[in-house]
């Protein structure tokens, strides 16, 4: 049986996670990850990484609610291990607080979290412009060290790295027989998806080591995530601006917004300012199409599009997408559909 | 009104200040003196992780239950004040770890949303089978020392470094009150066969990816003797040692490995952690607690003293309760002097 040469186009969390999926799973194959752009310079590099789900309008719920959950056990047991630190995965209790009691007061994962539960009033009081609030444990992934961490695994099990820009999918046939499409945003070029859009995320990376706990602002604009090396202040929600420089005045809303949350942060000093573009739609694509032209034809497997959720979910959608490829490696190797096409 | 409190970790520093406060505007002049012959980083207070927690089981005097709600509230109304980062205070969640079902400690309303923990957590520590969650603080006591050093120099108390050999000896010098906050060393100015040292060594890590403490209990082998990591401001504490009796003040490379083995065990990540440090304290351990008055008779004179100390391993845990209680007890000491200065009514 011949290898079968898949590519992977991307190298943020979503490209190597599932780089990594495709390696450990499907047999007798070479990956190789082609991007322009690596760690620390991806769009998940900015991310806080933190583990509650966006809600996709588009995806049904249990679909949304298996691949956090596949992505939150696949973590949980990366936190307990040795490699923890390494991989930079570690729990982080918090709190998410409300200014009005919202319709949904238990979310879909509520029980994929740990020890998920209402906020007392005692606690409430410590929030004086909130009057409900869950607790609860979940995990922190900080992708610039667990993208590393998921190099070093792809390359332990044979994979490659290339640094190069890709403009069109048909450039790398023959070189390859599948293509996995993890370009986020660069989706709207690549393969002319306009479904897909920035939405603009600033936030500040300040050192207050003393704060313990995330907090985070039901509506998801005002949040406060404490990492291994620094804590991030967010943030912004600004649809189809592609702007990569940071806002002044933004930084200084986002730093007034996270004091109001955690007066503390006020002493915080060394604040660094980033902006990342998440890659918005409504439902990420997640699926397999076999392309033709010229005579020439190419399987590719589409994992792109997960704005704000890409850490909470990428693990399932990784281990979905290997399943796809796998999929594609059958149809390959199976003599009556080559001959058919 | 001559003052003079000796001892100057957390209980003598809080206690100075507390009575400052309350006192300063009614004693005009309030002459307030710190005695201690070790001070911050020096005190067992600096040893100290910091984390507010009572033992586990009620206090044989029902006062301290007060006096730690009383220290916990007084924290958590600060927790949003430009004072907390210098105080050394923040907010913490955590883990109490059993090998079988206990009861519910007597303070689990005074901290924030106390729980039973699932058993998805307990799959999280293997050796372990039941346990509790909850949000406490900490206070660190190295900069808790220093900002309650800073708010007494500001109001005028003055500090001496000197070793105190007997009460009698500050009492001859002319002082009215003597505040007694010697902790473990209080037997050395009255001998008290109660008091006895708990002694603890720590290792201080950077392993700032840990945001949670972690408090292990084995009830055969006694509290602070099973493995415990505590997250501090900048490190984090490891610790599992008490030994009573035990005076050493030199790191035992034996203590070394217990804690180490046993919190690595704990926390598998630890292995990727740097020392930072390695230090030795006395938990001034007793059956409770004395906060009490004495008068001491010196030449022809009475000496009022209040005793404050024995506070174990909850020092921290219990300060501003029992400083307030002390300030109570002079108060009282006041109201008796103003009433034998009083002239006797005439029947």
């Amino acid at each position: 049986m011949d290898t079968v040469r898949i590519a992977v186009i991307g190298a943020g969390v979503i490209g190597l996670s599932t780089a990594v999926c495709i390696s450990e799973l499907v047999p007798q194959c070479s990956v190789t990850i082609i991007a322009d752009k690596f760690t620390p310079d991806t769009t998940s590099d900015v991310a806080a990484g933190i583990l509650i789900p966006h809600v996709y309008p588009d995806t049904p719920i249990y679909t949304q609610k298996r691949w956090f959950r596949d992505t939150f056990d696949h973590l949980s047991s990366i936190a307990s291990s040795t490699e923890a630190a390494d991989a930079g995965v570690y729990l982080l209790s918090g709190w998410q607080i409300f200014r009005s009691i919202p319709a949904e007061q238990v979310p879909f994962w509520a029980d994929v979290v740990l020890g998920f539960r209402k906020m007392t009033e005692a606690e409430l009081k410590i929030f004086p412009q909130y009057v409900f609030g869950h607790a609860f444990t979940t995990l922190k992934c900080e992708t610039s060290v667990y993208l590393p961490w998921l190099e070093k695994r792809l390359k332990t099990h044979g994979g490659l790295l290339l640094h190069r820009r890709v403009d069109d999918v048909w450039e790398l046939q023959p070189s390859f027989d599948i293509v996995v499409n993890c370009s986020g945003l660069g989706s709207q070029e690549l393969v002319g998806d306009s479904a897909v859009f920035p939405m603009r995320g600033q936030i500040l990376q300040v050192q207050a080591p003393w704060v313990k706990h995330f907090i985070r602002d039901g509506s998801g604009l005002t949040y406060i995530y404490p990492g291994a090396s620094y804590v991030t202040l967010g943030g912004t929600r600004q649809k189809g601006d592609w702007n990569l420089s940071p806002d002044a005045e933004i930084s200084q809303d986002i730093f007034s917004r996270c004091c109001t949350l955690e007066p503390s942060l006020r002493r915080a000093c060394s604040i660094k300012e980033r902006v990342g573009l998440r890659p918005d739609r409504s439902s990420m694509l997640l699926q397999k199409e076999f392309l033709a032209r010229d005579g020439r034809r190419l399987c590719v497997v589409h994992n792109y599009g997960h704005g704000s959720g890409g850490i909470s979910v990428h693990w399932g959608c990784a281990l979905e997408a290997a399943r796809l490829v796998s999929e594609c490696v059958q149809a390959l190797r199976t003599p009556a559909l080559t001959s058919k096409l | 009104m001559r003052v003079v409190v000796i001892g100057a970790g957390v209980i003598g520093l809080s206690t100075a200040l507390c009575i400052y406060e309350r006192y300063h505007s009614v004693l005009q002049p309030l002459d307030l003196k710190v005695y201690a012959d070790r001070f911050t980083p020096l005190t067992n207070t600096d040893v100290a992780a910091g984390l507010w927690q009572p033992y586990l089981s009620g206090p044989s005097n029902p006062q301290e239950m007060e006096w730690n709600q009383q220290t916990f509230d007084y924290l958590l109304s600060h927790i949003h004040s430009p004072n907390a980062e210098n105080m050394g205070l923040a907010l913490i969640s955590g883990y109490n770890l059993f090998c079988e079902a206990v009861p519910d400690p007597f303070w689990k309303n005074i901290v924030l949303g106390f729980r039973k923990l699932t058993s998805r957590e307990l799959d999280v520590f293997p050796d372990y089978s039941y346990g509790w969650f909850h949000t406490s603080l900490i206070i660190e006591g190295r900069s808790y020392l220093k900002w309650l050093t800073e708010r007494l120099t500001e109001r005028g108390v003055k500090f001496f470094q000197r070793k105190v050999e007997s009460l009698e000896e500050v009492a001859r010098g002319g002082v009215d009150v003597i505040i007694n906050c010697t902790g473990v060393w209080a037997g050395a100015l009255q001998p008290d066969p109660l008091l006895q040292p708990g002694r603890g060594q720590i290792i201080k890590v950077n392993a700032p990816w840990i945001k949670h403490f972690i408090l292990t209990h084995d009830p055969k082998s006694g509290i602070y003797t099973s493995p415990y990591i505590i997250p501090g401001m900048q490190a984090v504490t490891l610790g599992g040692i008490c030994q009573l009796g035990n005076w050493s003040e030199i790191n035992s490379g034996q203590d070394h490995n217990t804690i180490w083995k046993g919190c690595c065990r704990l926390e598998p990540t630890l292995k990727n952690a740097r020392i930072a440090g390695e230090f030795t304290g006395f938990r001034p351990i007793r059956p409770q607690l004395r906060l009490e008055r004495e008068q001491l008779r010196v030449g022809s004179a009475n000496t009022e003293v209040i005793h404050n100390y024995g506070h174990g391993g909850y020092g921290l845990t219990i300060h501003w309760g029992c400083a307030l209680e002390a300030a109570k007890l002079f108060g009282k000491i006041l109201e008796e002097k103003e009433l034998s200065r009083m002239p006797p009514s005439h029947l």
